[in-house]
């Protein structure tokens, strides 16, 4: 079978809220007077005893991520956990996937943010990119119109940033600093692995690509992923290289049990608290105006119709199945299913192993990331079941010496 | 649709201004009249036009990003826009005193424009504007029907303006056009500048109000007219935010009298 790397990611959801049906939203709009921080205090640490258990499972990576003002993520900075979980690990990687870019006032914070974890954990740091959700832009009220033009610009100068010695005077449309000049610098060079998460959006998809950064479909149908691939594929044959597997990542929660029976049993509830509570999001939440362009809204409007996609909260556990928005059942189930990722879709990256999902309680979370490292990574790593840091490869969007273009 | 309904349609012409290619419509004789319309109701010659050109000539140009006028990449802020109009002047030759109409967020450019070139105009008549205020209703945290729900009081002639959103090209065109509102007012949804700097459009003005606004909110309407020097507020009975399409004929009449009764 062909090879895999396996993230570990928890979301970190605050799971007590009321049913999907009863609310706008469980994001922006829905109150913050659900939040018990004594019961937040449990779920923070049972959280972080599973990212750090990621390690002693033998789990290539494992992903942190910034979402703000809502309950089905409750990590508004992702580098506040991954400095925890840095702290408490040796050699496992962390991903931070990512920092919200156009979220942040002045990107220099992220980029000296990002450096001090490098720096602190001795290169072990990936660090994702991304745009944050149409949701933050109803929150924060920074401009989803302007939101690619801030990514972009806060990406270059963030690459610049941890690349050219300072100081130096960056004057841009959005961002005039004087002196960049930020210490530290990252620990690995020229700088740590970028990823691009994504919801598809075909400018984003094509700028990974040429840059040959890893890209990552979250909570998607298979057939989308695969749409999405593709185009990555085309945008790289464009630029003049074949992507390796390492650069193609899909996010898809995983659940193993003794048997497809037991697995189903123990997983439905709370997978159906993901898709029908955490993702409960209006279409005017996810899409303000401004946040993709009317070219990608075409190709996204025309990929539902298409692959008839609906709504989260609209889909019952038997089409999340049938569709690989999840993956559940027996170790062999489990490893078939992934088994299509790599070997029809050519992906080389799971993200969400053994993921907490909604109100998942601890034990359940720690009886699957076991069973999955043990009786499902050995289908897809080389003898001895030895994670990539062990095994000196390359972290997934490492630099490489034939990333420059021809 | 009634028979009233039907209007003979005005294509759109483009005009060149300073390099942007403008699309507008123009009927009617008498003195220029330049409308500015709102975030939506584009791309069409509609019965509060018709109503209004049967006592001006009335020139009705789009925003860029609307309508048939495309995106700019230089269309930043309402000061860009400004300074558009002033250039959309001058193309189409208004170098007399002229009425300047303009429609909820048009009333906003329209105030914007009275504050930086008051000398340009004749009148000033502003029709349920916005930009004193953030609109009581977020218009970009609604599903369609809610917005025409909370737009409109009488819903009798919604259908003229509605349009088929499972439409693939509609789809995308409305969500490009709010793409270019959300550029303009997303953050921050009003000017606080304004309310000092209306002192300074002095020609005479109208306020058009509606019954009962429950988009841009009814006291947005009395602190222009109480903001603007020589401004008085009227109020059009029955109609809610959407009253150019509500009582098009009624709502015209309104300003075509005011237009008339100046010296």
């Amino acid at each position: 079978m062909s090879h895999l790397q396996f993230f570990h990611f928890g979301l970190m959801p605050y799971p007590h809220i009321p049913p999907g049906e009863e609310i706008e939203s469980t994001w922006v709009t829905l109150s913050n007077s659900h939040y018990d921080p004594v019961e937040g205090h449990r779920l923070y640490n049972e959280y972080l005893d599973q990212s750090v258990l990621a390690e002693k499972l033998g789990y290539d990576g494992t992903c942190v991520n910034e979402h703000h003002q809502n309950a089905y993520g409750t990590m508004p900075d992702p580098n506040v956990m991954a400095s925890h979980i840095i702290a408490r690990t040796r050699k496992i990687r962390v991903g931070i996937i990512g920092n919200a870019l156009p979220l942040h006032g002045n990107p220099l914070r992220v980029a000296e943010s990002v450096a001090m974890l490098d720096v602190v954990s001795g290169g072990r740091v990936i660090s994702g990119f991304v745009r944050g959700t149409g949701m933050e832009y109803h929150s924060t009220r920074f401009n989803p119109a302007f939101s690619r033009e801030r990514f972009w610009e806060a990406h270059d100068l963030i690459i610049k940033a941890w690349t050219q010695p300072g100081p130096f005077e960056w004057r841009g449309k959005h961002y005039d600093i004087p002196y960049v000049n930020p210490w530290p610098v990252p620990y690995q060079k020229p700088h740590p692995p970028i990823w691009l998460p994504g919801q598809g959006s075909m400018e984003t998809i094509g700028e990974a690509a040429r840059r040959r950064y890893p890209f990552m479909m979250v909570f998607a149908p298979i057939a989308f992923t695969k749409l999405n691939y593709d185009m990555y594929r085309r945008a790289a044959e464009e630029a003049g290289y074949e992507p390796r597997p390492e650069q193609l990542a899909f996010c898809v929660g995983t659940y193993v049990a003794e048997t497809d029976e037991k697995a189903h049993a123990e997983a439905k509830d709370h997978i159906m608290w993901l898709f029908h509570n955490g993702l409960k999001i209006p279409d005017y939440h996810w899409f303000p105006p401004g946040y993709v362009t009317g070219r990608s809204l075409r190709g996204m409007l025309m990929g539902k119709a298409k692959f008839n996609m609906k709504p989260h909260t609209e889909l019952t556990y038997q089409e999340l199945l049938d569709e690989q928005y999840v993956i559940v059942g027996s170790p062999q189930t489990v490893a078939e299913k992934l088994a299509i990722y790599t070997e029809e879709l050519g992906a080389g990256i799971h993200v969400g192993a053994g993921m907490q999902v909604g109100d998942m309680p601890h034990w359940k979370v720690v009886k699957n990331m076991t069973l999955f490292a043990e009786e499902v990574m050995p289908h897809f790593r080389p003898p001895g079941n030895q994670p990539a840091w062990e095994r000196g490869e390359p972290v997934p969007g490492a630099v490489q010496p034939d990333a420059v273009p021809a | 649709m009634s028979e009233t309904a039907s209007v003979a349609d005005v294509p759109a012409q483009t005009i060149d201004v300073a390099g942007t290619p403008v699309a507008l419509r123009r009927r009617g004789e008498g003195r220029p009249l330049l409308f500015l319309h709102g975030a939506g109701f584009t791309g069409r010659w509609l019965r509060f036009h018709e109503a209004l050109a049967a006592g001006a000539d009335v020139i009705a140009p789009e925003h860029p990003g609307f309508g048939a006028t495309a995106d700019q990449e230089w269309l930043e802020g309402f000061d860009d826009l400004v300074l558009h109009y002033d250039d959309v002047r001058g193309a189409l030759g208004l170098d007399a005193p002229f009425d300047l109409v303009g429609y909820s967020l048009g009333g906003w450019i329209a105030a914007a424009y009275a504050v930086v070139y008051p000398e340009r105009l004749r009148s000033l008549t502003l029709v349920v504007p916005a930009g004193l205020e953030p609109p009581v209703a977020d218009p970009f945290a609604m599903l369609p029907e809610q917005l025409v729900a909370t737009m409109f009081n009488d819903l009798a002639n919604v259908g003229e303006v509605m349009v088929d959103p499972e439409d693939l090209d509609v789809a995308v065109h409305l969500y490009e056009e709010a793409s270019t509102l959300a550029r303009l007012v997303w953050n921050p949804r009003y000017d606080r500048k304004l309310e000092r700097r209306l002192r300074r459009a002095a020609c005479p003005a109208l306020v058009v109000g509606a019954e009962h606004d429950r988009f841009a909110g009814d006291e947005q309407a009395e602190r222009y007219a109480a903001l603007l020097p020589a401004a008085h507020l009227e109020r059009v009975p029955g109609t809610g935010h959407a009253l150019v399409i509500e009582q098009p004929e009624r709502t015209a009449r309104v300003i075509l009298d005011f237009i008339g009764g100046l010296a």
